[in-house]
């Protein structure tokens, strides 16, 4: 057969033997391939290399665990048809992960210069589901994963790590189309993390990050007590939707993301990083009313279509247990302001923020008369404006790296690539990633131990 | 004269809008830039996705008439193109008659606020 043998190389994890399922394909023989592009993956499992180690290893909350393969050189793939075993044979751990395993071959359409094309570049992806239940098997990253996250490096590199924490104007830009980081692997070679927890049901906008950087667990078990205590006594029985609801949101609430360590498995073994360099939010996750607990005094922001997913119970808690505070253009920016710098001494992590389409396209405003002021109470593109601009009066004092989504949309054409304000189209999110990566590079150029080494936090 | 105000298209998906809230009721005479009502319109029923874009309007008047008729009630849904309201610019002009044309309007994007519908009924 013609071409390079494209093979697995090594991936370790310490004290466990890798074991992987047949392959699942994501191109097919004759088709082009480019190189990063992903071609195939499999779902892996660690188990004990020896009675000494237990069950809990490196990534042992996360059930969801998977490896995917693409090649660093481009050209005209052929694969290995019985690599993949169909059924749950390629789902199930079945084989021992063995570097040398080939899953096919390709014919490079430009001289080679690296200096082993044919060693796969391996990104691993781990799930941490929302509840245990959510056992699904289709797929990358099958099911409801409260976070997910997926990572690359080679020999000697250290993975810089960003946490994404928006709103869909970064699911989609983060995730991509499979939601499994495929484009974001394709895009960097250099060694990174991508973190992704979702914005339900709570959305993080900084009051509720603040709040998580700061909750102690006797104040975590204290509002958990509460929301027992509501749902118990409920003159509104709770439904199958209330404690649904109410498990996901204490689920969110005790963990911190801005502060989680990261175990990862690599070509050299099992290593250890530390809190997210970076966090990408959205500007758009920032409520100009939030609802504060009115005893305990936490924040929650959860948006109308996921309030919708709670049953009665939950509405009632909420419209009781809680009051609307509205937050002025000053708070939102003292409440990031806070957030920076809390961050920048808890983790020594910086905030990357998308900001906001500022037009409309939808909208046709001859003349300002007929709204009163001040406008950005009303106006929603108003509101905007101002606070993409407080964005950079923070930038002057403080470490913010800002993603121009307002001027990008401007740039392609907001009608086509930014309909809503919000969802963009698949040529804006290139376009997007290719500046968080910058930002990123930046962030890895002004830490330049983070690469050999990795902070010690 | 008489003239009226079907819903217009204000975002290509969409085919229809809630009414949010109304500023006026019949027979009130209407300034250039009153506020008549906030609409919502909701894409998820054109957009199967966990994130329903939701986004709420404000229709602005963009000429003096009278409001004679006014068709809807916050809360309810009206398809693209439904009769919502018929202005004259006589406050005593019989409305049994032609409508010479759509009322003139401004539409603005705005923020969601307490007096809405939405948030408060649903």
């Amino acid at each position: 057969m013609n071409g390079i043998p494209l093979r697995f190389g090594p991936l370790a994890s310490d004290g466990y033997a890798i074991v992987r399922s047949g392959l699942r394909w994501l191109r097919e023989s004759g088709q082009f391939c480019r190189a990063g592009q992903p071609i195939a993956y499999c779902n892996v499992s660690l188990e004990p290399a020896s009675v000494r180690v237990g069950r809990h290893h490196a990534v042992a909350d996360e059930l969801e665990l998977q490896v995917v393969f693409a090649p660093r050189v481009s050209g005209r793939l052929t694969i290995h048809p019985e690599m993949a075993r169909g059924g749950y044979l390629s789902i199930r751990g079945v084989d021992a992960w063995k570097p040398d395993t080939v899953l096919g071959h390709i014919e490079p359409d430009q001289p080679v210069e690296e200096g082993d094309p044919g060693r796969l570049r391996l990104m691993v992806v781990a799930g941490r589901r929302m509840t245990a239940l959510a056992d699904v098997h289709s797929g990358l990253l099958p099911g409801w994963n409260g976070r997910s996250r997926g990572w690359w490096c080679e020999e000697g590199e250290t993975p810089v790590t960003l946490l994404s924490l928006g709103l869909c104007d970064a699911t989609g830009v983060i995730l991509g189309e499979q939601c499994a980081f495929l484009e974001m692997f394709e895009a960097a070679s250099d060694a990174m993390q991508f973190v992704f927890v979702p914005d339900h049901p709570v959305a993080p906008c900084a009051p509720v990050l603040l709040d998580q950087l700061t909750r102690t667990p006797a104040q975590f078990d204290a509002l958990a007590e509460d929301l027992r205590r509501f749902l118990g006594t409920s003159a509104v029985p709770p439904t199958a939707d209330d404690w649904m609801f109410a498990g996901a949101l204490l689920s969110v609430l005790r963990n911190t993301p801005l502060k989680d360590n990261y175990n990862i498995i690599s070509s050299t073994g099992t290593r250890r990083l530390g809190p997210p360099d970076a966090a990408l939010l959205s500007l758009s996750a920032e409520p100009q009313s939030i609802l504060r607990h009115r005893t305990l005094g936490y924040h929650l922001h959860i948006m109308r279509h996921h309030q919708a997913a709670a049953g009665p119970a939950i509405q009632a808690w909420l419209s009781s247990a809680f009051e609307p505070v509205k937050r002025s253009i000053d708070v939102i920016r003292q409440d990031y302001e806070k957030l920076i710098d809390t961050l920048a001494r808890t983790t020594g992590g910086r905030i990357l923020v998308l900001n906001r389409m500022s037009t409309s396209g939808y909208e046709d405003i001859s003349n300002y008369m007929a709204f009163d002021a001040p406008m950005s109470a009303t106006l929603s593109n108003i509101a905007a404006k101002e606070q993409n601009l407080m964005l950079h009066d923070i930038a002057e004092t403080r470490e913010l790296t800002i993603i121009d989504v307002d001027a990008l949309a401007a740039e392609l054409g907001a009608g086509q690539h930014l309909p809503d304000g919000i969802h963009q189209s698949g040529q804006m999110q290139v376009a997007l990633r290719q500046r968080i990566l910058q930002a990123m590079a930046d962030i890895r150029d002004a830490t330049p131990d983070v690469r050999v080494a990795g902070r010690d936090h | 004269m008489l003239y009226e105000f079907k819903l217009p298209v204000i975002v290509p998906q969409m085919s229809g809008a809630t009414v949010e809230c109304l500023y006026s009721a019949r027979d009130d005479s209407l300034r250039l830039g009153s506020k008549l009502m906030d609409l919502s319109v909701d894409l998820s029923s054109a957009f199967a996705q966990e994130c329903p874009p939701v986004s709420f309007y404000r229709l602005v008047l963009r000429e003096a008439v009278y409001l004679r008729q006014i068709d809807v009630q916050p809360g309810q849904h009206c398809a693209l193109g439904d009769r919502i309201a018929l202005f004259s610019t006589d406050p005593s002009e019989p409305i049994d008659q032609e409508t010479t044309r759509q009322v003139r309007y401004t539409i603005a994007g705005i923020i969601h606020h307490d007096g809405m519908w939405t948030g408060s009924h649903s």
